[in-house]
């Protein structure tokens, strides 16, 4: 047995052990009628699940291609109108009265597809001309479609200023459509954890084949990677559809632990997690070329961010902390500034968490910081 | 003589009011190593940016194998079989020594996106195959032993081997080298000569070289150009090449044209 097929293996057991406690764990706090469990954790599990899709999807094309795209919540909004609004029509038709069974997975399935497909076309549009441009241009163009994208759904007559709590399809998602009560949610949960397990699978499968060299030569030199026979624009565009392809996935999840839809959520600089910025932030931490870096940084920032919004210990601080943390979005800049100075090439840089190999990147680690102290 | 390989007929191209190459014609044949060199501003590495399709001629035809090649991109022009070197290295440096090589085969590995998701049969022999032959290309060059280091760690002398070993997963017919030797010491440069000898010897592939090194091209090149501004000023073997007296007065002949070898790679 190759050393590759062993840390397949291993980490096939661990994510399936882990599976398993959690299952039990969510068995006795459902049986416990375990408040806090309904209301606080289920949901963040839901959140975390989005963004790690989100944030791997971003790194594909920030991290491992090096172009700076920040439209991935306007690929975000698509999958999310998507899903909700097949999942209402389906309602209207209906095909299904209750949130649960074979009718209602079908429905399911099929607005998690076609949100991620649509999402890809879309990318596919935008990406053609933008991907024409680098560097900084490429960041305007992108966050000029972003905008443009959640401006098109504000208008839509069926989507609406207000999601689609307002609009002509006026009932909201949490009763009728796709969106989770939080006792569904506790129900689902798996739905969500399978689907990021599958799509960050899925992912390095992509990272790990010619695909994922040749992005990395682009971003390394698109020069010499043109001179050794790679279809530069070709490449560039595939990664791009790809990865909206996730963001539409993410976009459906989005919408899955939410009760109604607004286009606010989805704009560039708004006060909550998602905003393309904060996802850039993300990926930058995690490291830019690292998907378990964005997995951990993903967590991490979720967490962050609740502990700014929902953090007790606020009150308590001393005032201009609280001014601060007042606007997330400047916590979310002085963490961006401090990654860079401190260590710019994120958490883990450009290497992957793996469990085969920990005990010899510990022991290196290790090592290392002996021979610093050593003076070495 | 069978027909050349690779022929370039009166190529011009202009910049502006600039025409860094003039009315250039070339042709190369199978298995020939052949020389270029020039004074600096020449039009050397211009005319290897219009054989690689960098860029593309405003007159004249280049034809590989009987197939024009002057309008493709880059990348089709790889596909046809031209591969390259640069002046100034450009390796993915963040990258393995290994999957540098290995970057070169991607046009090759003929595995869809559903292969690679799914990890069928067909991608992993692909994956094996491309993995030992790159290994392969590695060993010629002494670079099996750092197959796993990142490029950007490697010392110099290294790193040009890589270029080369790189350019070589390409399948080509012939193979373009930008100053091979340019940056390297003797012994660096001796042991380049014996990777460039092998290269012919195992491919049998037609191999066109810039070089500022003139003990270097002398020794190794059967036939010589020489480009002054834009155009071909000299042709011929070595011996014949340093007894010209154009060329003399255009390069050899003139100590402060010569190009400081500090220089080059700034």
């Amino acid at each position: 047995m190759s050393r590759k097929t062993k840390g397949y293996l291993l980490n096939t057991a661990v994510i399936a052990v882990a599976l398993l406690i959690f299952f039990f764990y969510r068995n006795s706090m459902m049986e416990a009628n375990n408040k806090n469990f309904r209301l606080s954790v289920i949901p963040s599990v839901w959140q975390c699940c989005y963004l790690i899709i989100l944030s791997a999807s971003l790194n594909l094309v920030l991290g491992f291609m090096g172009q700076l795209s920040i439209a991935q919540c306007g690929f975000m909004a698509i999958g999310a109108y998507t899903s909700a609004l097949l999942s209402l029509a389906f309602e209207r038709a209906g095909f299904y009265t209750d949130k649960s069974g074979f009718n209602f997975t079908v429905v399911l399935i099929l607005s998690f597809l076609n949100a991620g497909l649509l999402s890809a076309l879309v990318g596919l549009v935008v990406g053609i001309p933008a991907l024409r441009l680098k560097g900084d241009y490429l960041a305007i163009i992108t966050l000029g479609f972003g905008m443009i994208i959640v401006n098109l759904i504000n208008n839509l007559p069926f989507a609406g200023q207000n999601g689609l709590e307002q609009g002509s399809a006026s009932s909201s998602l949490y009763e009728n459509g796709l969106g989770f009560s939080s006792k569904q949610q506790v129900a689902w949960v798996f739905l969500a954890i399978l689907i990021t397990l599958f799509a960050v699978t899925i992912m390095f499968m992509f990272i790990r084949s010619k695909y994922g060299r040749a992005i990395r030569a682009i971003r390394d030199d698109e020069i010499a990677a043109e001179a050794c026979g790679i279809n530069v624009s070709h490449y560039k565009v595939l990664t791009f559809v790809y990865s909206a392809f996730f963001a539409g996935i993410a976009g459906a999840l989005f919408s899955c632990c939410n009760g109604s839809l607004s286009t606010g959520t989805f704009t560039f600089a708004n006060n909550s997690i998602l905003n393309s910025t904060f996802l850039v932030v993300m990926v930058v931490l995690g490291g830019m070329g690292s998907l378990t870096g964005s997995i951990v940084a993903a967590v991490l920032m979720f967490l962050l961010n609740r502990f700014i919004k929902e953090g007790e210990w606020l009150s308590s601080a001393p005032q201009f902390v609280q001014t601060i943390f007042g606007y997330p979005m400047l916590v979310y800049s002085i963490i961006l500034v401090i990654v860079i100075v401190f260590r710019p090439k994120g958490i883990f840089g450009h290497n992957e968490f793996s469990l085969i190999n920990l005990p010899a990147d510990l022991k290196r680690i290790f090592s290392k910081k002996k021979g610093k102290e050593a003076g070495v | 003589m069978s027909d050349p390989i690779l022929t370039a007929e009166h190529i011009s191209i202009s910049f502006g009011g600039l025409k860094p190459v003039n009315d250039f014609s070339m042709s190369l044949h199978s298995g020939e190593l052949v020389g270029l060199i020039g004074p600096n501003g020449a039009g050397k590495t211009t005319v290897f940016n219009l054989l690689s399709g960098v860029y593309h001629p405003d007159e004249g035809e280049i034809r590989l194998a009987g197939k024009r090649i002057d309008n493709m991109p880059p990348h089709e022009v790889v596909a046809e079989g031209i591969a390259r070197t640069f002046q100034n290295i450009r390796l993915f440096k963040e990258m393995s020594v290994l999957d540098n090589v290995k970057v070169s085969m991607v046009p090759h590995a003929q595995y869809s996106f559903l292969d690679a998701t799914l990890r069928t049969p067909r991608f992993r022999r692909i994956e094996n195959e491309q993995d030992s032959h790159a290994r392969e290309l590695l060993e010629l060059f002494g670079l099996e032993n750092v197959a796993d280091e990142l490029a950007e760690n490697l010392p110099y002398g290294q790193q040009r081997k890589l270029e080369i070993a790189r350019a070589l997963g390409t399948n080509m017919k012939v193979l373009l080298l930008d100053e091979p030797a340019a940056g390297m010491n003797p012994t660096e440069t001796a042991e380049l000569r014996e990777s460039i000898d092998l290269i012919r010897e195992k491919f049998g592939i037609a191999i066109l070289l810039i070089e500022h090194d003139m003990s270097f091209v002398m020794n190794i090149c059967e036939r010589i150009m020489v480009l002054d501004f834009g155009q071909k000023i000299a042709e011929g073997t070595p011996d014949v090449i340093a007894a010209d007296p154009r060329v003399i007065a255009a390069y050899l002949g003139e100590e402060e044209t010569k190009e400081d070898p500090q220089n080059v790679n700034a």
